[in-house]
């Protein structure tokens, strides 16, 4: 039986001074907290919610070099104990702002203040939305993010997914062992995903695919009840009991917008990977525009940025 | 066969060597019609052993019914978690996955040294005039309910007119369609309003004054609530 040991942090009403504030804590700040700890650097990881991020989201990960097959929450499990074992410091906060000063940024969190000489933004990125009808009505009654949460309550229920990259065609693995029956919609004729899951997917038993579809409205009462899509044909009603929703991810940089270069699609502008417009601060990960958004990607960032912290405090 | 392997025993002996005060799990389980109680009870028994301020009780709700019903048990497997003064922290369900994390961090919550909520939830919590039932629904799988479902067991644990419940939603099916969970963390609150995922203690605390003062009759979505005020 998989059991966590991780407790959950409390926030803090202290304001301090530090030489590197660590925003979130994926994979990104928890390979920058192990090396920054390691590097003996005076830090404080700062995550909303339990350490883990996006790859605690899912069920299995089978592409991270060294480890044949491990759950999403093993992985940031092990990572954080990691960090921790090295004097890694987390603290449960959001940041909320980060301002410049003169030598050092100013950032603000839920309910403590923060003086940084150098901060690496690490706060990955959340589901983006589709934005259609209904999809905020039922969400949490019906519509869902999160496989690996929500998969139980949808036990022989019809289930429609909407995407066709990584996270969606191996979400959609993950759900057809619960459902009875599975749709996957996805824009264009033919998957993003690996090759490999998208082999897997054509093959499952109680999956359908619907090509160059999109999902127009999500219909119900007091829960989802069926979907309008679009398809090739024209506008088809169907009946499903849960949609779960894999169509990108919106980087979350809101708080750090006034301190440095933002491109147009939110994520942080980088240079030699981890650098951004202003030299104290540094980002990794799935908050970057690097290309490729993986767990392997992540902990390369946060083990650059913190390397480059430490250069710094030389 | 052990259900704590060595590592995690070692972690969580550990973690209790923060306990400067006994805390007291009070754990309800039967034989029959409770498939997981079996579990529960061999969890709770190894936990027993790792640290002296750690006082665990056995009780079955038919032969301790008095008990029980005193302690507002109303099906199992329940955990009680206390430091002797009250019942007002209770889980249901086995506590495996990352409702153990929620089952361990109450367990020092309750018998650390340190107060876990700010002063904006200590004020909220004692200017309170009316009783509170948080119910909060989560999955193992899910690691996002550990946050919500401290935070209830915390401000439970602060305020005698908050009572919290964390429900293991798998488990208690029945529950949860009563609940219409189909998501979660979800917290219930007196039964009529909610609070979809897990947020911040300073969004949590504002989402129950406002629901306290606009005492919605019907269901409501609190956050959607706070969100339309805000703009
Ligand atoms: C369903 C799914 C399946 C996936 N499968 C795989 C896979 O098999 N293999 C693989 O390599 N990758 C996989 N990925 C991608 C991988 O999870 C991400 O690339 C990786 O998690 C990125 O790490 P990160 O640390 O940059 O960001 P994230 O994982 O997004 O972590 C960011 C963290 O920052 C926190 N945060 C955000 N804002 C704030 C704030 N203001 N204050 C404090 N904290 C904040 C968030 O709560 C979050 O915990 C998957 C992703 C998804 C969604």
């Amino acid at each position: 039986m998989d059991l966590k040991t991780g407790l959950v942090g409390s926030g803090s009403t202290e304001s301090r001074e530090l030489d590197l504030v660590i925003a979130g804590g994926g994979p990104a700040a928890l390979a920058a907290a192990l090396y920054a700890a390691r590097y003996d650097i005076d830090h404080i990881v700062l995550e909303s919610y339990q350490p883990g991020g996006q790859a605690a989201l899912t069920a299995v990960i089978e592409n991270y070099p060294g480890i044949k097959t491990i759950t999403g929450g093993d992985i940031v499990t092990a990572m954080k104990e990691q960090a921790e074992s090295w004097g890694a410091v987390f603290e449960m906060a959001s940041v909320l702002s980060a301002e410049p000063l003169k030598d050092g940024i100013q950032i603000k969190a839920d309910s403590s203040t923060y003086m940084a000489r150098n901060l690496i933004i690490a706060t990955g990125a959340a589901p983006a939305k589709l934005g259609v009808p209904g999809e905020d009505k039922f969400y949490g009654r019906g519509v869902s993010y999160c496989a690996t949460c929500d998969a139980p309550f949808f036990r022989d229920a019809r289930v429609l997914v909407v995407g066709g990259g990584d996270s969606a065609v191996k979400e959609a693995l993950h759900l057809s062992d619960f459902v009875s029956e599975l749709v996957i919609v996805h824009r264009r004729d033919k998957f993003r995903a690996e090759p490999y899951l998208a082999h897997k997917l054509l093959s499952c038993g109680n999956c359908n695919v619907m090509w160059n579809t999109t999902l127009k409205e999500i219909k119900g009462d007091e829960s989802v009840e069926g979907v309008i899509l679009n398809t090739p044909e024209g506008e088809k009603e169907m009946k499903f009991d849960g949609i779960f929703m894999y169509v990108g991810r919106k980087p979350a940089t809101e708080p750090f917008a006034n301190l440095v270069e933002l491109n147009d699609n939110g994520t942080v502008r980088t240079h030699n990977i981890v650098h951004t417009s202003r030299e104290n601060v540094f980002a990794a990960g799935d908050v970057t525009d690097n290309d490729l958004r993986q767990i392997v990607t992540a902990v390369s960032d946060g083990a650059r940025a913190a390397s480059a912290v430490f250069d710094k405090l030389q | 066969m052990a259900i704590l392997s060595d590592s995690d025993a070692a972690e969580v002996t550990k973690i209790f060597g923060a306990l400067v005060r006994d805390v007291h799990v009070k754990v309800y389980t039967q034989k029959l019609e409770c498939p997981t109680c079996t579990d529960t009870e061999t969890i709770l028994r190894e936990l027993d052993g790792l640290s002296e301020r750690l006082k665990v009780s056995f009780l079955n709700p038919q032969t301790d019914s008095e008990e029980a019903s005193r302690d507002g048990v109303e099906r199992v497997p329940a955990l009680i978690v206390t430091d002797a003064t009250h019942c007002r922290v209770k889980f249901y369900g086995t506590p495996s996955g990352y409702e153990f994390s929620s089952l361990l961090t109450t367990i020092i919550d309750t018998g650390g040294s340190e107060e876990p909520l700010t002063e904006g939830t200590i004020q909220f919590l004692s200017d309170l005039d009316t009783d509170i039932l948080m119910q909060v629904f989560v999955t193992p799988t899910c690691p996002h309910c550990p946050g919500a479902a401290v935070l209830a067991s915390r401000m439970a644990r602060y305020s005698s007119r908050v009572r919290s419940e964390v429900i293991e939603a798998n488990e208690f099916p029945e529950l949860s369609r009563k609940f219409r969970v189909q998501g979660v963390p979800r917290t219930i609150v007196n039964g009529i309003f909610y609070v979809e995922g897990s947020i911040s203690e300073t969004m949590m605390t504002d989402a129950l004054k406002k629901g306290l003062e606009d005492a919605p009759s019907e269901e409501t979505n609190l956050l959607d609530y706070l969100r339309n005020e805000g703009g």
